[in-house]
């Protein structure tokens, strides 16, 4: 990819800063061929990977080196672009919002800092990787479970900071950071809760700091860039069940989410519970190609059929309880028991105790795999995915008009419908899967309109996004408008003030520091 | 644990005919056990010399040993290729040369993305070619 240069930022400038970087990090680490900036590219960017180009990307190994970059940011004048390891795959991956920005590969900061099975949580830096952990926690044989994504293959601090979910009793990945260092945008450095007092032992064991908790500002964030922080982790069980109901009907949803919603919001059940459509299972089997040969959306028809010889249901609820046997076989009487009022059917039961091997694909019991992105495999051709991914209440009223809105455009658009919900507690992240080939630019196009129409219509809705990729981050954040996107300007003060230079990740989440606020809306929605 | 049977994917239980491949139903598909990868070596991952199955396992793990994502896919690959399973992984391939795994790695193929210098640093990528590169 050629170079695109920042706004303002002159060859001569850009060159100056990459020199001064090199000083700091090493030559090697400073990256800006053409082969380097594809390397940084949204492999799965609807459309040219040159609208979202990085310029560079620079890679320090400490916290130290992490603030002189953000100095020589501001003195040159050129915006970085923070990631953890850059595998925000069907959200940019390692790409930047606005061109030319500089992506801050915080990859070589990979040391788990401390490990604590007695009061379960670690600390790492952001490019500790889900599988690092795994593996550490597997040779230390520490009793801890992780919580891991769809696509584990990135980090574990960087998915918890864009909100990512999981599938255990920690899914929630923001509501398990504890405790942040970041570099604030002038290089200063700040430690939130109790690390603000020098060597407090409780700083990721007690969530607030004493006076407001910026914590969670540091998220889907461009205040700073996170270098540490403390990570919650799920105690390893006695005894774990999965009970595994197949769900036959589409609009059975309504009552799954009815009745398992409110045990999961009473407690009885702790897990995020992730609730697919058929198509979920179909792509792992093979290639579209291979049960429907035809352009445009599977017609219900063959939807029937494929269900019918798969033996699959429309969904597929693998809920899995954790602890103590006594206490799970308790459990799983009153879930099954709930369950039964709807269907008759037994559900499959998968015991697994202490000192049981876990298999590979164990999602739920924080086994990390990137298994799940081989439904780009699915499109054929280089296959990417996008993902559209409103938050609904956890009732079956909501869920099942939020469905009905979201099917009813992806079928005008003739797209294949692959949804899942997600129950965290008293809401839903409902996910739409858009697959498609980046290579045939008719099907990248209708995308984009696809995506357009789902947001704008959810938004007319009352429901909005929890995350999206970067061409949508600014349409995603006018949906957000209460008393003319209040939430937004008080945001952009708060970022004016800390970086008044705009050099930390100009354009994340649509916050736009003044210093680039032409850019704003550039390279963004369906027509972009 | 009771069941050694998953509804993921397995090579040895696909159904290749007629130019498509789907892959079985369960219970015919066994989950394989997580793969444990070996520490990433200590030291500068600028100097060249460093051991090649290692490395490879380290930066490479995460989708090409047993039941990883970019082993299921080209095992698919090569099994409609008229060639065994097992070719599947990328350690047990003949016909790969090192320039060829080097330009697979910086310039992405198919459902793999560019690996960047973070991932793989060029002295890693060199002892992970000549690894994988046994046809030179």
């Amino acid at each position: 990819m050629k170079l695109h240069l920042p706004p303002r930022v002159s060859p001569k400038a850009f060159d100056a800063m990459l020199t001064a970087s090199a000083a700091v990090v090493g030559k090697d680490w400073v990256m800006a061929t053409d082969a380097d900036r594809d390397a940084y590219s949204d492999v799965y960017a609807p459309g040219s990977s040159e609208e979202w180009p990085a310029g560079a990307a620079i890679a320090p190994a400490s916290v130290e080196e992490v603030r002189a970059i953000v100095r020589l940011a501001n003195e040159h004048k050129t915006p970085l672009w923070p990631v953890a390891r850059g595998k925000n795959l069907g959200y940019g991956a390692a790409a930047p919002r606005m061109a030319g920005s500089i992506v801050l590969d915080l990859g070589r900061m990979n040391k788990i800092l401390e490990l604590d099975s007695t009061l379960s949580y670690c600390v790492v830096e952001p490019g500790v990787g889900f599988f690092d952990l795994y593996d550490a926690i597997q040779r230390a044989k520490a009793p801890l479970w992780l919580s891991v994504p769809g696509n584990a293959w990135g980090s574990v601090l960087g998915n918890a900071l864009d909100h990512g979910i999981g599938y255990t009793s920690y899914g929630l990945h923001a509501r398990n950071l504890c405790g942040i260092e970041a570099v604030l945008p002038d290089g200063d450095l700040v430690r939130t809760g109790m690390g603000a007092m020098e060597g407090n032992p409780s700083w990721h064991l007690f969530p607030f700091s004493y006076g407001p908790t910026f914590d969670l500002a540091f998220t889907q964030s461009n205040l700073g860039v996170v270098t540490k922080a403390g990570v919650w982790l799920q105690p390893a069980p006695e005894t774990s069940l999965e009970i595994v109901w197949d769900i036959p009907n589409e609009e059975d949803i309504a009552w799954v989410i009815d009745t398992i919603a409110p045990l999961k919001i009473s407690g009885l059940i702790d897990q995020n519970v992730f609730v697919p459509s058929w198509l979920g299972k179909m792509v792992l089997k093979g290639q579209r190609k291979d049960f429907w040969d035809k352009p445009g959306a599977i017609p219900e028809w063959r939807v029937q059929e494929l269900l019918k010889q798969y033996k699959l249901g429309y969904w597929q609820v693998a809920l899995r309880l954790y602890g103590d046997e006594s206490v799970v076989k308790a459990r799983a009487e009153v879930v099954k028991a709930a369950m039964k009022r709807h269907l008759d059917a037994a559900p499959a039961e998968h015991w697994w105790r202490q000192g049981d091997p876990i298999g590979q694909y164990e999602t739920t019991m924080g086994v990390p795999s990137a298994v799940p992105l081989q439904m780009s495999d699915w499109i054929g051709g280089r296959g990417a995915h996008m993902g559209f991914s409103p938050v609904v209440p956890a009732t079956g009223a909501h869920v099942m008009d939020q469905l009905k809105r979201s099917r009813k455009i992806i079928a005008d658009h003739d797209v294949d419908f692959y949804a899942s919900f997600t129950i965290g507690g008293r809401f839903a992240n409902n996910i739409n899967m858009l697959m498609y080939d980046r290579d045939q630019p008719e099907m990248v196009a209708n995308m984009r309109r696809l995506f357009d129409a789902l947001i704008s219509e959810t938004a007319k809705a009352g429901y909005g996004e929890y995350r999206t990729h970067l061409g949508w981050m600014d349409p995603v954040a006018e949906t957000f408008g209460f008393n003319n996107q209040a939430l937004r300007r008080m945001t952009e003060k708060v970022k004016n003030a800390l970086d008044p230079n705009g050099v930390i990740a100009p354009g994340k989440q649509g916050i736009w520091p003044a210093a680039y606020a032409a850019e704003r809306a550039r390279n963004a929605g369906g027509k972009a | 644990m009771t069941r050694m049977f998953s509804r993921a994917v397995l090579v040895a239980a696909m159904v290749v005919a007629g130019g498509s491949a789907v892959l079985a139903d369960p219970p015919a598909m066994m989950m394989p056990p997580y793969m444990l990868r070996p520490a990433a070596p200590a030291g500068d991952r600028l100097k060249p010399g460093g051991d090649g199955k290692t490395l490879f396992e380290v930066h490479c793990g995460y989708c090409h040993l047993l039941g990883g994502m970019g082993t299921n896919l080209l095992t698919k690959q090569r099994m409609m290729m008229g060639e065994t399973p097992d070719k599947g992984l990328l350690a047990n391939r003949t016909d790969l040369t090192a320039d060829y795994v080097k330009s697979v790695v910086r310039a992405g193929k198919g459902a793999m993305p560019a690996q960047t210098k973070v991932d793989v640093t060029d002295a890693e990528l060199e002892a992970v070619s000549k690894y994988l590169g046994k046809a030179g």
